[in-house]
């Protein structure tokens, strides 16, 4: 059950972590007009952003406990 | 170049392939339960229903027209899905147990099951998605007229048919369409696995499209650092420096509003989830398809801007790029991926929305205008009936949609339109789902406040372009009130007209939510659905109970239940049913669950509104039955147990307390007791101590004492010494039989044998007093559990303190043993003195001697109180009672073996 709550206080965290991270203030750190290898930075940023809470919510998917489905129900 | 009549037929046989797939998809998860269509990545792909063609061809418009605004769209439903696990799961939850067949239903469902708001909802959801069947429409269409090329327009079978006409076509051929697929059955849980399977092929179709055309841009630009450096020579720069503006934020909250109320997004993240488990896939699976489908929008976007000509229409890009390079069949593919993400969304659109039209518009005015719903006609065949209509009236509305607005150009603003529309519907999901007090009142004022904004500053705006009047109104207010300027409500004219609308509606529809929420009184029924669905998880997987109580027959209930659910499964629910209860089908009494269980599954063809007038017709009992009233207190009864336990934990605390003082007032005590013992020892000792102390220092002090002196000084330190072990062998036989620690085996002994032993050790005693021994009946060898010597010891205690203490001139010992009542009782009486009241309740302590002994009193006064502990460890008693002689009599009292 622990293990659980501290699973669900994480997901929380990504979340609303990662919804900052997409809006302004904090997105004005990385929208300098500075390019990496020709494409700009904000670019990678933003898809940088995207790769990790994807990989982030694969991760804490997998370590968070089944429910127990209520698809049991006869049809 | 590829012919307009060639990409036409493709389109036909690409719509055909799908139809094949879904019938046979639909007939394999029919057969098979766990066939593969009923997988998360199944699931993840339709889910990708979210990318239209708006995605397709409009995102690449959007980025060559506005840079990264175009991401948000899909930034948002990142976000939803990262936290599946506070929403979605919660949603899916929820719909499972109370049936839930759209957005409507579950907006109805929670607030008490209210009909009107149901149609609201509907109402709001038909208009608003209008806009953006207008955009599949306009983009299916563009795209033909792209692909087929300007020049061999109007040409072959598409002779003398301008865009409008085009459009028509679609429209009515995806009208077909979705009514031979999305309603050629009624099912129990609007689950359409046929279609679905065709979503998701079709998801991977664009996705494989759009990579296609993205990977061949990036091949033939030079690789990405090429095609954004030379964007950048031809003065086509991303403005990061603007990106991050309010129409991000707006458009931020849009799709995240949208990817859960749209109404076809919540047919299948929702309705057409078959295991909750499958979110955990969809998770992370639907955001990495999106951001598979984003990656290459923007190189598209910049490379055609920098390739095309000037005039190019950029939605077009992903078409119109392969084309200029001469790859046809790559033109092609992407035209089949366009189509794949404009077919996908029409026609799961309008089956989600035929849905709400049926059974939140249609059922209701069935229901009110046929008595009881008794007019013969099968309700199921009525259903579809409803749903082909709404389906051709749906499409109509989009269609009318597009020919008002044909002029406008870009697809994104439009699709924009409807999200700010459905956006409406956001803040009371959420309270749905979270705020147990929100209210019906509430709620349906917010949606239609919400909705009257959208209208006046997003909706009617649109038609600006076409309409010249429209276009004044924008511009100057009505009547010239510019206050109401549709886009400056209030003078509010900083923001772009989007934000402006968004703004307006969603704030007010929020404040209207709350406080009305705070002020309105919420019914019986609301609070009961509150209920149900704020503690979905604390419930846990119960199904919600039945309210009604009432004298419908089963005959009556399988009259409804068939002309819904049709025959077959209406006999199947009533024949579990009575199996269930062990009686014959025709017996089968309607208990408030089964009438509950058949309520939900009728929610789950007609909507939970309907589904409860109809059985609330049938149903004509009290609606408030005593399980209501249990149902509501069941939140109170929940405070009341916790804090009946928060009681019953500080009763429990209070008890312990008061027996830890007691304990500490008994240690007291007993501290005090032993202090008395220490200094009644100390007592003890001291005299015989003190005796041999002084006739030891005579015998050393003086050496001329005779004999016979010494002898009797030597004798007497004897003595006193004995006494003395005596008296200390006492004690620590005393307090370790206290202590429990002398225990002994309680073995069946002869009882009647020990006193006898007693009496004739005490015999040389007796008859040194002189003293005369009288029976007064004995009893026979008589059973007890006991230790024989330790019996022995406490009869020749009592016997030698008879002796000891006796000064009459005839001394006489009265013994009487018998069985009485199950005991074995002896009594040893004397005619000595006899004990003083005040000293009764003495005698058996420690160290209390009688005062009037004439005797020796040589003993420590320990006697009595050990044997008082042997015998109550032998579960017997000895007490002082009142005897047939004069002086004192002692009775041993032994339980007798059986």
């Amino acid at each position: 059950m622990v293990e659980r709550r501290r699973l669900e206080a994480a997901m929380l965290v990504l979340t609303g972590l990662g919804t900052l991270l997409i809006l302004p203030p904090l997105t004005y750190i990385f929208g300098q007009p500075i390019s990496h290898f020709g494409v700009p930075q904000v670019v990678i940023y933003l898809f940088a952003w995207w790769a990790l809470v994807i990989a982030g919510t694969a991760i804490l998917t997998h370590w968070m406990p089944r429910d127990s489905t209520g698809d049991e129900e006869p049809d | 170049m590829l012919s307009a009549d060639f990409v036409i037929a493709t389109a036909v046989a690409y719509v055909g392939l799908l139809f094949v797939l879904a019938f046979f998809g639909d007939r394999r998860a029919r057969e098979r339960k766990s066939s593969f269509l009923h997988s998360p990545a199944v699931y993840t792909l339709s889910i990708s229903v979210y990318c239209t063609s708006w995605t397709f061809y409009g995102a690449v418009g959007n980025a060559a027209r506005s840079g990264l605004e175009f991401l948000t769209i899909y930034l948002g439903p990142t976000i939803v899905f990262v936290g599946w696990y506070f929403v979605l799961r919660r949603l899916v939850r929820i719909s499972h147990l109370q049936r839930i067949t759209s957005v409507a239903d579950l907006l109805s469902s929670r607030f008490g099951k209210s009909s009107r708001l149901a149609v609201l909802v509907t109402c709001i959801a038909v208009i608003g998605i209008a806009p953006y069947i207008a955009l599949q429409l306009k983009a299916v269409t563009s795209s033909i007229q792209a692909v087929a090329g300007a020049s061999e327009f109007g040409q072959g079978s598409l002779a003398g048919i301008d865009d409008v006409g085009l459009a028509l076509g679609v429209a009515a051929a995806m009208a077909l369409f979705t009514i031979l697929f999305g309603t050629r059955h009624v099912d129990a849980k609007e689950q359409h696995h046929g279609v679905v399977a065709a979503i998701a092929f079709e998801a991977v179709v664009k996705l494989a499209a759009l990579l296609a055309v993205g990977v061949f841009v990036v091949f033939i630009g030079g690789g990405f650092e090429e095609i954004f450096s030379n964007a950048a020579a031809r003065g086509f720069t991303l403005d990061t420096e603007n990106t991050f503006n309010d129409r991000w934020v707006t458009t931020l909250v849009l799709s995240i509003a949208a990817i859960v109320c749209l109404p076809r997004q919540f047919q299948v993240t929702v309705v057409e989830n078959s295991n909750e488990n499958h979110l955990r896939v969809a998770g992370w699976a639907f955001p990495a398809y999106m951001m598979l489908m984003s990656i290459f929008i923007l190189p598209i976007a910049l490379y055609g801007l920098t390739t095309m000509p000037a005039g190019a229409n950029p939605d077009m890009f992903a078409l119109t790029l392969p084309m200029a390079a001469g790859q046809d069949g790559l033109a092609l593919f992407a035209f089949i991926g366009g189509f794949s993400s404009a077919t996908s969304m029409i026609i799961l659109e309008s089956i989600a929305l035929s849905i709400m039209v049926s059974n939140h518009i249609v059922m209701p005015i069935v229901l009110r205008f046929t008595s009881g719903g008794r007019d013969g006609q099968g309700v199921s065949h009525l259903l579809l009936v409803a749903r082909r209509f709404s389906i051709v009236l749906i499409l109509s509305l989009g269609f009318f949609y597009f020919f008002f607005t044909r002029d406008s150009d870009a697809l994104a603003p439009i699709g924009l339109i409807s999200f700010t529309a459905i956006a409406q519907f956001f803040p009371a999901v959420l309270a749905a789902l979270f705020w147990r007090d929100a209210s019906l009142k509430a709620a349906t004022a917010a949606i239609a406040a919400g909705f009257v904004i959208w209208v006046w500053s997003s909706f009617l705006p649109s038609f600006a372009s076409v309409s010249p009047q429209v276009a004044q109104l924008v511009l100057e207010g009505p009547w010239g009130i510019s206050w109401l300027r549709p886009e400056a409500l209030f003078g509010l004219d900083d923001f772009d007209p989007l934000t402006h609308a968004v703004l307006w509606s969603l704030s007010i529809n929020i404040v209207v939510l709350i406080v009305g929420s705070l002020l309105a009184t919420q019914s019986t029924l609301e609070r009961i659905q509150a209920n149900l669905f704020v503690d979905v998880f604390r419930r846990g997987n119960v199904a919600p109970r039945n309210f009604m109580r009432g004298a419908a027959t089963a005959n009556d209930l399988y009259f409804v239940a068939e002309r819904v659910l049709g025959e077959r499964r209406a006999a199947a629910l009533f024949e579990t049913a009575a199996r269930e209860s062990g009686v014959a089908p025709a017996m089968l009494d309607p208990s408030p669950e089964f009438i509950g269980r058949l309520e939900r599954e009728l929610a789950g063809s007609i909507g939970a509104a309907s589904a409860h007038v109809m059985l609330s017709k049938v149903v004509s009992g009290v609606e408030v039955s005593l399980e209501e009233v249990m149902q509501m207190a069941d939140e109170t009864q929940q405070v009341i147990e916790y804090s009946q336990q928060l009681e019953k934990t500080s009763a429990e605390l209070r008890s312990t307390a008061r027996q830890l003082e007691d304990a500490n007032a008994q240690l007291r005590v007993l501290d005090g007791q032993k202090d008395d013992f220490l200094s009644q020892v100390s007592h003890e000792v001291r005299t015989p101590m003190t005796s041999i102390r002084s006739f030891s220092e005579i015998l050393l002090d003086q050496g001329a004492l005779d004999e016979q002196q010494r002898h009797r000084f030597v004798s007497t330190i004897h003595q006193e010494s004995l006494r003395l072990t005596r008296l200390l062998d006492e004690i620590l036989d005393l307090s370790a039989l206290e202590r429990g620690e002398r225990t002994w085996e309680n073995v069946p002994i002869d009882a009647e044998a020990a006193l006898e032993r007693a009496l004739t050790v005490c015999g040389a005693l007796l008859s040194q007093r002189g003293m005369r021994v009288e029976f007064g009946g004995r009893a026979r060898p008589t059973m007890v559990e006991g230790d024989s010597d330790r019996l022995c010891q406490v009869f020749i205690n009592v016997i030698s303190n008879a002796v000891k203490y006796n000064d009459s001139e005839r001394p006489l010992l009265h013994v009487t043993s018998a069985v009485r009542a199950g005991s074995y009782v002896v009594e040893i009486a004397d005619n000595g003195p006899g004990i003083a009241k005040a000293e009764r309740k003495l005698i058996f302590e420690k160290f209390s001697r009688g005062q009037r002994g004439a005797a020796d009193q040589s003993g420590a006064g320990l006697g009595l109180a050990i044997s008082r502990q042997i015998v109550a460890r032998m579960n017997g008693s000895l007490d002082l009672v009142t005897g047939p002689l004069p002086g004192a009599c002692f009775r041993v009292r032994l339980a007798v073996l059986r």
